[in-house]
């Protein structure tokens, strides 16, 4: 058959066409260019317009009442816009969630990355998956309706089975430890009677201690379920998935030599992880811990259902069973009755919240992005 | 240290790795439990023979015959009842009867209890959830416990909480002629309301009654549906063609990084800052509708999903073995005929798995659309009536129903079916995605 037709035609292309061709491919580019940076746009448009109605408030009322005063009522003859119990709110429900969640979460993400075997691994990612899918709405609800009633019921049994639950375990390693270490300090070479005796002491006393411990929490009354307890709890469950997965991923990337290096030196998996792994993969760690924390910050339905939505500085501050109220579930709840046509500071006052937040979630995940940037850089990735 | 004890030391660390992985498997379970015993109940119970009347007069099912039988077999024992509280009110209301005053009261309560539980028999009230006794088994034992048995407060000791005190009825009324009504009632429960087991699966279908007395969450479903659809058409071509971009085209430099930087912080905005945004940017300047609606809440919440789907897009692409690109340009195709044809069908099931995430992350959002999108109470829409009006959705009126509905106790099994239903939705589209990806990694090993 004539060989000659298609060599000509697909090789020789005219010069018209190329520039054509050149065109569209530019064209195609720009375009799709212009459909990536929507992520930006929508960035940069959200904190225009949140700004744009957030600084009318400042101009109505000033920057001082707003950070200063604990006094919120804005639907009050003069109304006043005082957010400092609400912020305060918003921070100790933060850092309840964050004491709870940041240790289980560290030490769920060694587990997944050094100590599990690899079929339970496959097992235990996906349940980290279904607890950052489930909806807050649906924790919300869970706080409210399940939890709430239980911790004013029996909220003292709770916390008093938690310093059992916790107590038991940690008593039992340190008297075993600490029995062994002081038995040696006595005599050299002590006998096997008296380590036993040793670590039996301490670990009556440490019993009573916790029993003692347990005597006092087991009377707490709680008086309100809906409360700044209630909601850390919830929320620390939910910001562990974020944690435990960026977490995990910063020590997976600390990577085999490091670790290999560590037990051909004779250290144990303990030692190899606190004294290797875990100073290696600090920042990404860090990283982890600032995005979880973030998370239990702007979250809303879980606050707005469960917090009690008090606007007050709880009495005495360190008071975490009493009912508190935050930014985010104050913009929530306000909006609704806020008039949004005139424009009334009820309504920018909200915005103003939503700027304060958006401006500390930008810091904080510009923050956390630079660290796992020159963590990645570290490690060569 | 001697090596006892960093034995000792290192066992109890694993061992506090074990705890805490437990830890994080039993929360799950501890609130996914409540959630599904209860909101199977929504679907499953025991529908007494008020249920089967409603889901006649209501939704037109049933056979009238079998009704009318069921109804004539109840009259039996409903009437005698009926007629001793008709009779014995009549006697309170005459004021030279003995108790007259003692009891006048609380033959009020009684009557109300006992409409409320059987219906009104004859009369025809205006309001719905007055036009029916109990529906369901658990909730007519509940109504019978409070005809039973009398609740007082007793307040004698003073400064603390009053105290709750049953007393049984019977024994209030000792001697009366209503002496017999209470056991006669609690005897024959069953057969005044007939409970049978029934399967209700028209609940995700039927719209609501009565601001949720009766009926089902079809609205909300409905609503939930057209939401995460609207949703998708926005963000899925807007996020695979970023991630296109991102992977195939951009040329490695500082635009990317920054771009990369704002979708990083696109995926931390608090979700309620996007709600305001919804409302201050879609409704209140481009004004795509005139106050909420389904349209504005996608918009919004598309932008909520898009960095999930960029990312996942992007590894997805990133993930197909270079071989296949550089045969394809090879071959003479060009770039993009390479994109659509070589790359995007073999990166479709990891495409495919960021995007199923996501619609279970769209349904499940409630804050961004609560400015935007969602109301209480509305009817089922058709899909072109979303571009302007507003739809309840399943998230929001699981808030809605819990902390704003008047009767929040007596519709507790509407609010569990309610999460039961969205939680399962979110949980199947997320089981989807990690069976997707099994596969992908079981063919990637090969």
């Amino acid at each position: 058959m004539d060989r000659k037709r298609p060599e000509k035609k697909s090789i020789l292309i005219g010069k018209g066409a190329n520039r054509l061709r050149r065109f569209l491919n530019f064209l195609a580019e720009s375009s799709l260019f212009i459909a990536t940076s929507v992520s930006m746009l929508a960035v940069l448009f959200i904190i225009l317009f949140i700004a744009r109605d957030a600084l009318p408030f400042f101009k109505l009322r000033g920057i001082g009442e707003f950070f200063t005063s604990i006094h919120w009522f804005p639907a009050g003859h003069p109304p006043e816009f005082g957010a400092l119990a609400i912020i305060f709110g918003s921070l100790v429900v933060t850092v309840c969630s964050a004491l709870l969640a940041v240790p289980l979460a560290i030490f769920s993400a060694v587990s997944l990355s050094d100590i599990l075997p690899f079929s339970v691994r496959q097992v235990v990612k996906p349940v980290v998956e279904i607890i950052a899918a489930i909806p807050s709405v649906a924790y919300g609800f869970f706080a409210l309706v399940v939890f709430a009633p239980l911790l004013q019921r029996s909220g003292g049994h709770l916390l008093g089975l938690g310093i059992w639950l916790v107590g038991l375990p940690v008593s039992l390693v340190t008297s075993y430890i600490a029995g062994g270490l002081l038995a040696d300090k006595l005599r050299p070479n002590p006998p096997a009677w008296l380590r036993l005796g040793l670590i039996a002491i301490l670990e009556v006393v440490f019993i009573v201690l916790i029993y003692r411990l347990y005597t006092a929490v087991d009377k707490i009354q709680i008086p309100s379920g809906t409360n700044a307890f209630n909601v850390s709890v919830i929320l620390a469950i939910m910001s562990l998935p974020t944690i435990v997965s960026v977490a995990e991923d910063a020590l997976q990337a600390v990577g085999r030599e490091m670790r290999e290096g560590s037990y051909a030196l004779g250290a144990t998996r303990a030692e190899t992880v606190t004294k290797v792994v875990i100073p290696a993969a600090r920042s990404g760690i860090i990283a982890a811990i600032i995005l979880g924390v973030m998370r239990a910050l702007g979250e809303t339905m879980v606050v707005w259902m469960a917090s009690g939505n008090a606007a007050q500085v709880p009495q005495p501050w360190y008071n975490i069973f009493a009912p508190i109220r935050t930014l985010t579930a104050t913009i929530a709840g306000d909006m609704g009755e806020a008039d949004q046509v005139t424009g009334s500071a009820r309504y920018h006052v909200l915005f103003a919240m939503a700027l304060f937040l958006l401006i500390f979630s930008f810091i904080s995940n510009l923050v956390s992005e630079w660290i796992l940037f020159r963590s990645r850089k570290k490690w060569g990735q | 240290m001697k090596r006892q004890t960093r034995k000792v030391l290192d066992r109890s660390f694993t061992g506090l790795g074990f705890f805490s992985i437990f830890f994080l498997a039993a929360s799950l379970v501890v609130v996914l439990a409540p959630i599904f015993a209860r909101g199977i109940n929504a679907f499953i119970f025991k529908g007494t023979s008020e249920f089967r009347r409603l889901n006649y007069e209501e939704f037109g099912r049933g056979d009238k015959q079998k009704l009318a039988e069921e109804m004539d077999k109840i009259r039996l024992y409903r009437e005698p009842l009926a007629r001793m509280l008709k009779d014995f009110t009549r006697q309170v209301r005459d004021e030279s009867f003995p108790g007259s005053t003692q009891y006048a009261g609380d033959v009020k309560v009684l009557n109300d209890l006992f409409k409320m539980l059987l219906g009104p028999g004859e009369s025809e009230p205006v309001m719905m959830r007055a036009r029916y006794g109990q529906t369901r088994w658990d909730g007519a034992q509940k109504v019978l416990q409070s005809i039973l048995y009398k609740e007082e407060w007793d307040y004698s000791k003073a400064g603390k909480m009053g105290k709750k005190i049953l007393k049984p009825r019977s024994e209030i009324y000792k001697g009366t002629s209503l002496e017999k009504f209470f056991p006669e009632m609690e005897k024959n429960l069953d057969k005044l309301l007939l409970p049978r087991l029934t399967f209700y699966w028209q609940f995700l279908t039927d719209s609501s009654r009565d601001s949720h007395f009766f009926g089902g969450i079809g609205a909300e479903v409905l609503g939930t549906f057209y939401l995460v659809l609207l949703t998708m058409v926005f963000a899925i071509p807007l996020g695979v063609i970023a991630a296109i971009y991102l992977a195939e085209f951009a040329h490695q430099g500082k635009i990317v990084s920054l771009l990369r930087v704002f979708i990083s912080t696109l995926s931390g905005v608090p979700s309620i800052v996007f709600g305001l945004f919804g409302l201050a940017f879609f409704i209140n300047t481009v004004k795509v509708s005139q106050s909420k609606s389904v349209l504005a809440g996608s918009l919004t919440l598309a932008l909520v999903v898009l960095p999930t789907i960029i990312r996942a897009a992007e590894e997805a692409i990133k993930a197909v073995p270079n071989a296949y690109k550089e045969a394809a340009l090879s071959l003479g195709a060009s770039k993009f005929r390479t994109v659509m044809s070589i790359i995007l069908p073999s990166a479709l099931p990891g495409i495919l798995t960021g995007i199923v995430i996501s619609m279970g992350r769209a349904a499940g959002e409630t804050a961004p659309i609560i400015f935007t999108a969602a109301v209480s109470v509305g009817k089922p829409l058709t899909l072109i009536e979303t571009l302007t009006q507003p739809s309840p959705a399943l998230s929001w009126n699981i808030y809605n129903l819990v902390t704003e509905h008047e009767a929040v106790e007596q519709i507790r099994h509407v609010q569990f079916g309610m999460v039961f239903t969205l939680v399962l939705l979110v949980l199947v589209l997320n089981l989807g995605a990690i069976l997707l990806r099994a596969r992908i990694a079981k063919k990637l090993r090969g």
